[in-house]
């Protein structure tokens, strides 16, 4: 559990912030120079704030009015940095230890050999850090970061250095270490469909301020929020079941996609503007996923109007304003959800 | 060569090995200092150190002899209470390369340190280093390059010091007399032109042996820097 609630003023640029993030990772997120980056140096003590107070766990790290400051070093809040930030004097397994080394063995939670076994860093080991690629370096990053025994571990932006294709093999990375480790994560990012593919609980920054916090459907329902999070790229992720090119939602849900050989637990991102409604099923169409549901909630805003159907999970669908009235949509009323079988985006676990 | 002009050289390496000894530290701390921290009075600091690279030789030896001569404030206290004497003995040749050497070497490490990735220092703090072994395992390796080239310079710059040591500390033989002071001897008398050119050479071979030995650690260095295994 981490509470913010913080005051930095710089002239140009000031930050307020005040949110609170459960365990599990929570997305920060906001477009560039809204404050993610200060937010996390907040966090970490490389920046000490105007005002304000920050607890992580049971541990209060900055309180201005009680006048305490704990100093980066002893605040146990690992960075996964944009570029890394490996040390290049030392080798993989010297920045790998690098933190570990600096506690007791009592404070040592997470073994060495379970961290390169997460990881699959046993190749990377006795490389010089010089070679390694780009999504090797952010994974011995993570390594390091974890063997520090962090209380919360931030991740700044870490793919953005990484080609975009190797991006698909780094997240389930994240996930595998959540799930085994359960350290609290904050993962700070420009690009939402990259949280999405990890968490559904995020904080939104905008202009150094938290313009709303809490999962994604609730923000999509805000008719202020929609345009930011269009911009930055606003994607359905839904947790399924793949066999063979099946996608088991629940029970009764099934979408059809190119799965690209993934079997078990997936993750399927579908684009709002991808889904389109009809009020009853279609026949004779190329179009070969069509699911009814009800739809929840309809936010509409000047340019576009954002349609949330449960379809036994929330499915959000962009339509036209023009569309809501001649089809005469409203909340409650049936409606079925037709999306390409290209239009799915899977992504392995 | 002679036990004389020996004992000039000998005492030199002396000399430049306690002046490196007496500049290490303040040296390194104070070039970090100039470096990386913002306080009142840094600029005055930064003239103070580097006064000597630009004042007359002369005055700093002057100076230094209104200050730590026998009736000097700072070497009356020290002869009365230490019982330590630095003028006209080789402990005051040491001082004096030291505080002539002090501007080079503050200046190489301050520079070395700027060029040090403060992202790579702020990370080893998440790591939970405490700043001082930040500046251990991070800053240090890091500026090594800049380091090395900072000491070799001090060192060459305390072997070659002249005007401040012989207004300090004289021309004593086995003292204070360091290979230029004797270089200086020799050129003023008649018959000591062969004397001269000896001890010039062994200057010239202390010079490249100096650089070589930079050069050979920095490489070194820079190997381990480009691949570290």
């Amino acid at each position: 559990m981490i509470a913010v609630d913080v005051t930095l003023d710089r002239g140009r640029f000031n930050l307020h912030a005040q949110f609170a993030a459960g365990a599990g990772i929570t997305g920060v997120f906001g477009p560039s120079g809204a404050g993610k980056s200060t937010l996390l140096h907040l966090l970490c003590g490389l920046l000490r704030p105007t005002r304000g107070r920050i607890a992580i766990g049971e541990t209060v790290v900055v309180d201005t009015a009680a006048r305490v400051f704990v100093p980066t070093h002893r605040r146990r809040v690992a960075v996964v940095f944009q570029d890394g930030r490996l040390l290049p004097h030392r080798s993989v397994t010297g920045n790998l230890r690098y933190g570990e080394r600096l506690l007791s063995a009592a404070e040592r939670r997470i073994a060495f050999t379970d961290v390169v076994e997460l990881l699959r860093l046993a190749p990377l080991l006795t490389q010089p850090v010089a070679k390694l690629s780009g999504g090797e370096r952010q994974r011995v990053a993570l390594g390091r970061a974890l063997l520090s025994a962090p209380r919360l571990l931030c991740l700044d932006e870490p793919l953005s250095a990484v080609d975009h294709d190797l991006r698909d093999g780094i997240l389930p990375y994240l996930r595998l270490v959540q799930n085994a480790l359960k350290i609290p994560m904050l993962y700070v990012s420009h690009d939402l469909s990259e949280v999405l593919a990890l968490t559904d609980r995020m904080v939104l920054l905008n202009a150094g301020r938290v313009a709303g916090a809490g999962a994604l459907i609730e923000l999509a329902a805000q008719p202020a929020l929609v345009p930011m999070l269009h911009a930055l790229g606003l994607v359905n992720v839904l947790a399924a079941d793949a066999q063979d090119d099946a996608l088991t939602l629940s029970d009764s849900v099934v979408l059809h996609g190119p799965a690209g050989g993934a079997q078990g637990r997936v993750t399927v991102l579908i684009a709002p503007q991808e889904v389109a409604l009809a009020t009853a099923p279609v026949a004779g169409v190329s179009i070969r996923n069509q699911v009814p549901g009800c739809i929840s909630a309809i936010t509409a805003t000047r340019e576009r109007t954002l349609v949330t159907v449960d379809i036994g999970v929330p499915l959000l669908a962009e339509v036209s304003s023009e569309a809501v009235t001649r089809l005469g949509l409203a909340c409650g009323q049936l409606v079925w959800c037709l999306v390409k079988a290209q239009a799915l985006r899977v992504l392995g676990t | 060569m002679t036990p004389d002009e020996f004992a000039a050289l000998t005492l030199s390496l002396k000399v430049a090995a306690a002046s490196l000894a007496l500049l290490a530290i303040p040296g390194v701390f104070l070039g970090w200092l100039l470096a990386r921290r913002d306080f009142p009075g840094k600029t005055a600091l930064d003239v103070l150190v580097h006064l000597p690279l630009v004042l007359p030789p002369v005055v700093t030896g002057w100076l230094l002899l209104r200050c730590f001569g026998r009736r000097g404030w700072l070497g009356a206290w020290l002869h009365d209470t230490l019982g330590i004497s630095l003028a006209f003995n080789w402990k005051g040749a040491a001082l004096a390369a030291a505080v002539m050497a002090l501007p080079l070497l503050v200046r190489a490490v301050r520079l070395a340190i700027a060029l040090v990735d403060r992202g790579l220092e702020e990370a080893a703090a998440t790591c939970g280093a405490n700043p001082w072994r930040v500046f251990i395992t991070v800053t240090i390796p890091l500026a090594a390059p800049g380091l090395i080239a900072g000491f070799v310079l001090a060192f060459a710059r305390s072997l070659g010091e002249f005007g401040a040591t012989i207004t300090f500390a004289g021309n004593i033989p086995d003292q204070t007399r360091t290979l230029p002071v004797a270089i200086f001897a020799y050129t003023q008398l008649p018959d000591g032109d062969a004397a001269v050119s000896r001890l010039a050479i062994a200057s010239v071979v202390l010079a490249v042996l100096a650089l070589v030995a930079s050069e050979w650690l920095t490489r070194r260095w820079q190997r381990r820097l480009g691949s570290a295994s």
